[in-house]
């Protein structure tokens, strides 16, 4: 495959690279970027061979800047406000640089990332795949990274998808699809039987009983109308609702298996939207616009044909006011439509604010700003009244707007039928059925103008929805993965770098050994890399470059499933479902039974305070686990880990802020989880990871120290300093160690 | 050791007066120091680097200029941050600055802030929410996208309007009323 950093250039800079003396095969890099040196928009190239770096500037311009990788100091990126320079700084002279917007700041921050290790005399490691910012077909913005052109949504693909969840109930499309085609054929009925009684009985005035029983078929019609109408709307909601619960079940499934990269590169709101906004519209799409396209495309062709072959010529005349309709029907849509929107924001605005104001309450009062969060709320509320009344103006306009232009239809058929009818050319009867369907043709067609759009919308929605679906989950099925359905516990990291965004490595090359059933605690500043060797060890990632070992396997070639079961976590911050006590603790061991759970909280001291629960361990958590306090949480979660019994297990400041009794509790719970597993431990106070078998000191992203508490103090070095400036913050503070 | 030197123990009582009249800013506060607008010097040196030099102070290489509130204040509050990024002193109005440095600290935030300001809608469609513009600016031509834009746009004034696009990039409608008819018709269809 082609790599994405050699993009084409136009005939002018090829010139301009051979110019210079570059052989087409030696170049690695070759991209657009879009600012020029002056900073407006314009195209200048950068080309990387393995010796030099170049700097093209577009359209017959001069200029080329030029470096020898062996001559440059270093690569950054200076950040700007809305975009970037990359600067290649030489040792001696002005620096080469590449402008780029904001919108190729992923494109060139990898570059910048790679020229450097270049320079480091590592070779160029690019990623073979970057993400889509364009269409491809039609090279358009996307607008969200990997998104789904909103121009071209292969309509006939979704619609093809969206079908065969459809079609799984056969049953209930053909009922839907019968019911509607009588109900629809029925309701052409009345008018007609009505032309028979003006016509049959009425003008000839012969017999009652004749009449009695054209208005006995009348009521019987509508009777069955009605039945048909009913089982219409049953079958095709149940049709609609049934098929989106479907999507939506495998829309969650894939969600479970989705790999973390897939969550970090996107908005959670989003992907949530996904799930609700997307599918709503697509429920709303098959449950109830399916179905009125169905009836309505009927009701008006069914009745076009009726017309023509009763009279044509009155029939054309009817065509007449059914461009107007649709056109008026259409633009006065596309204006309410904003309105929704604006009113949808207003709201929305007036709702967050109330949402912020209430939470906030406690602010508001501290800082007496009552009177200030009032005439915020009036004025929301003012713009809301407001866009509402405009609203339902323009619902007014556009009721009054078809209403006339229906009705114009119908002065041309009172006007022409009703001299056709002095003419003795039609009947009265026939006159009356025009009159009648006229209105029922033109009902539907204030709607036909905004079908495609609603059509066009919930295919974008069902776009995004598939898209999630069709994405690559985690390799849990790999086949060729090595079972360890018995994990030693060894780890080694071989050289592992890492970044969660491009040109953004957090690790660099960590290195080192974990033996099995040892405990090692991960010491550095924040940001330094702990969190993320953790990451790597849970394989929520995999190594840019380097590999992370598990009893001697790449972790890449290990069965998931097997890894992650004997991974056990402690948080700092523990995540708790909704449940009661003895289902939080069981999470790890779905079969766990009541004797498991008691003695797994006993070894964490967490059954002392759950049996002084007045429901003990049926008591419900809350949300989040809100009813519990920082430390009764914290000894679920090891409770948790203990019965889930992991041969790695992760602390990740599992003992942080919290007072000095629980904590020693906790202490304890955690030594006894610790004994037998390799353990791998997060603590900003050190002091809590003495029962340490060795530190491990992470610093910019590279192992800087390993050793033991004494070992490190002894060598008065980074670990040496961090121990020092804690017990002179502490000092500072007056809290007694 | 360079540091030992900005206490400026000897000049305290001479400027006490305007000092206690000033009000440092929450920016200014986080470099304690403050910094007599006439007494900042600035160079580029080499070329393509800006220097700062605080008068019988010290020097500081690879100085950067931005602004604390680029959209409300655009020429006042000027910060200078050194190579970690971290606040030297600020000045409360470019003019404050000696004359000679105003065009060398506006290039500066020149080739900082991206924004570009339109001076022309050339086209712009909507679909689902999401809108295609083009237009010109006086960085040139450029096509964007924009989700919701009438909730995301920001308003920095009755007429003003700024617009963040998908990427991040930045446009800026600097007085709508000065558009040409048909691009504040493009405008009214979004907003």
């Amino acid at each position: 495959m082609a790599s994405p950093f050699l993009e084409t250039v136009p005939d002018d800079v090829a010139r301009k690279i051979e110019d210079a003396n570059v052989a087409d095969s030696d170049v690695i890099v070759r991209v657009e970027g879009d600012l020029s040196q002056s900073h407006t928009y314009g195209s200048e190239w950068l080309v990387v061979t393995s010796e030099q770096v170049l700097v093209i500037p577009e359209d017959g311009a001069n200029g080329t800047q030029q470096a020898a990788i062996s001559e440059l100091r270093d690569v950054r990126v200076d950040d700007l406000v809305g975009g970037g320079v990359v600067e290649f700084e030489r040792t001696v002279g002005s620096p080469v640089q590449i402008g780029f917007s904001q919108s190729l700041r992923p494109k060139f921050a990898e570059i910048a990332e790679s020229v450097k290790a270049m320079t480091k005399g590592e070779s160029l490691a690019l990623p073979t795949e970057v993400d889509e910012t364009r269409c491809p077909t039609c090279s358009r913005p996307l607008p969200e990274k990997n998104g789904v052109c909103a121009v071209c949504v292969k309509k006939w693909d979704t619609f093809q998808r969206i079908l065969k969840y459809v079609l799984k109930y056969r049953g209930d499309a053909a009922i839907t699809a019968a019911f509607t085609i009588l109900a629809t054929l029925l309701s052409l009925a009345p008018p007609k039987i009505t032309q028979h009684i003006i016509d049959d009985v009425l003008t000839p005035k012969s017999g009652f009983e004749k009449l009695a029983w054209f208005v006995g078929a009348l009521a019987l019609v509508r009777v069955v109308m009605w039945i048909g109408d009913i089982g219409t709307r049953y079958f095709s909601r149940r049709l609609g609702f049934r098929a989106i619960a479907d999507l939506r079940e495998d829309l969650y499934e894939q969600f479970q298996v989705l790999p973390l990269r897939f969550y970090d590169r996107r908005r959670i709101g989003a992907l949530i939207s996904r799930m609700t906004n997307d599918s709503d519209r697509l429920e709303i799409f098959m449950a109830f616009d399916m179905p009125f396209i169905l009836s309505n495309g009927l009701t008006f062709f069914g009745i076009l044909g009726v017309l023509f072959w009763t009279n044509w010529e009155l029939a054309l005349l009817i065509c007449i006011p059914i461009p107007p309709i649709i056109y008026a029907g259409s633009r006065i849509w596309a204006r309410m439509m904003r309105f929704w929107n604006s009113w949808g924001a207003k709201w929305s605005r007036l709702y967050s604010q109330l949402n912020e104001s209430i939470n906030g309450i406690r602010v508001v009062k501290a800082f007496a700003q009552e009177d200030r969060e009032s005439d915020r709320f009036d004025e929301n509320n003012v713009a809301v009244r407001d866009v509402s009344v405009i609203g339902e103006r323009n619902w007014f306009v556009f009721f009054t707007v078809t209403n006339f232009l229906m009705s114009c239809g119908v002065f041309l058929v009172w006007y022409f039928g009703g001299k056709q009818v002095l003419e003795e050319e039609l009947t009265l009867g026939e006159l009356m059925l025009f009159v009648s369907y006229l209105w029922m043709m033109y009902q539907p067609l204030r709607w036909f103008g905004d079908f495609y759009n609603f059509m066009m919308r919930a295919f974008a929605g069902a776009k995004r929805i598939f898209e999630v679906i069709d994405h690559d989950p985690e390799p849990f099925d790999n086949p060729n993965a090595v079972s360890i359905p018995s994990i030693e516990g060894r780890i080694t990291f071989e050289n592992a770098h890492f970044g969660y965004d491009p040109g953004k490595p957090v690790l660099k090359g960590a290195k080192f050994d974990v033996a099995p059933g040892e405990m090692i605690g991960l010491v550095g500043k924040s940001g330094a890399g702990k969190s993320t060797l953790i990451n790597l060890i849970c394989r929520f990632y995999d190594p840019d470059r380097g590999a992370v070992l598990v009893d001697g396997h790449d972790m890449r070639d290990v069965d998931l499933r097997d890894l992650r079961s004997q991974i056990g976590m402690v948080h700092q911050e523990p995540f708790l479902f909704d449940g009661t006590v003895a289902e939080n603790i069981a999470y790890g061991k779905q079969n766990a039974t009541m004797d498991e759970v008691i003695r797994a909280s006993m070894a964490a001291e967490a059954h002392e305070f759950i049996v002084k629960k007045p429901d003990g361990y049926d008591m419900r958590v809350g949300e989040r686990g809100n009813r519990l306090s920082g430390g009764e949480k914290q000894r679920l979660s090891i409770a948790r880990a203990i019965l889930h019994d992991p041969r790695i297990l992760i602390l990740d400041e599992a003992t942080s802020s919290l007072d000095t009794p629980t904590e020693r509790k906790i202490q304890r719970a955690i030594g006894r989880l610790v004994e037998g597993r390799t353990t791998f431990a997060i603590a900003h106070r050190l002091s809590t990871l003495r029962s340490a078998s060795r530190l491990v000191v992470v610093d910019e992203g590279r192992v800087a120290e390993v050793g033991t508490h004494e070992e490190l103090m002894d060598r008065q070095g980074i670990f040496y300093r961090l121990v020092k400036t804690q017990q002179e913050t502490t000092a500072v503070m007056g809290v007694a160690q | 050791m360079e540091t030992m030197v900005m206490e400026p123990e000897v000049e305290e009582n001479v400027e006490a007066e305007e000092v206690r009249e000033w009000k440092p800013s929450p920016i200014e506060t986080i470099h304690p120091e403050f910094v007599d607008a006439d007494a900042i010097r600035l160079f580029r040196e080499p070329e393509w680097r800006l220097r700062l030099t605080i008068e019988g102070d010290r020097s500081y290489t690879r100085v950067k200029v931005v602004r604390a509130a680029p959209l409300s204040e655009p020429d006042r509050y000027i910060c200078f941050l050194d190579v970690k990024d971290e606040a030297i002193c600020m000045v409360k109005d470019l003019s404050d600055l000696r004359g000679e440095y105003h065009e060398l600290v506006r290039q500066e935030l020149e080739a900082r802030y991206l924004t570009a300001y339109v001076s022309r809608v050339v086209s712009l469609r909507n679909e689902y929410g999401v809108s295609y513009w083009e237009v010109e600016t006086d960085r040139g031509r450029r096509e964007f996208l924009a989700k919701n834009v009438a909730e995301n746009a920001q308003w920095l004034g009755e007429r003003r309007l700024f617009i963040l696009d998908v990427d991040g990039n930045r446009f800026e409608f600097t007085d709508l009323d000065k558009l040409d008819k048909q691009s504040l018709a493009y405008i009214d269809v979004v907003l």
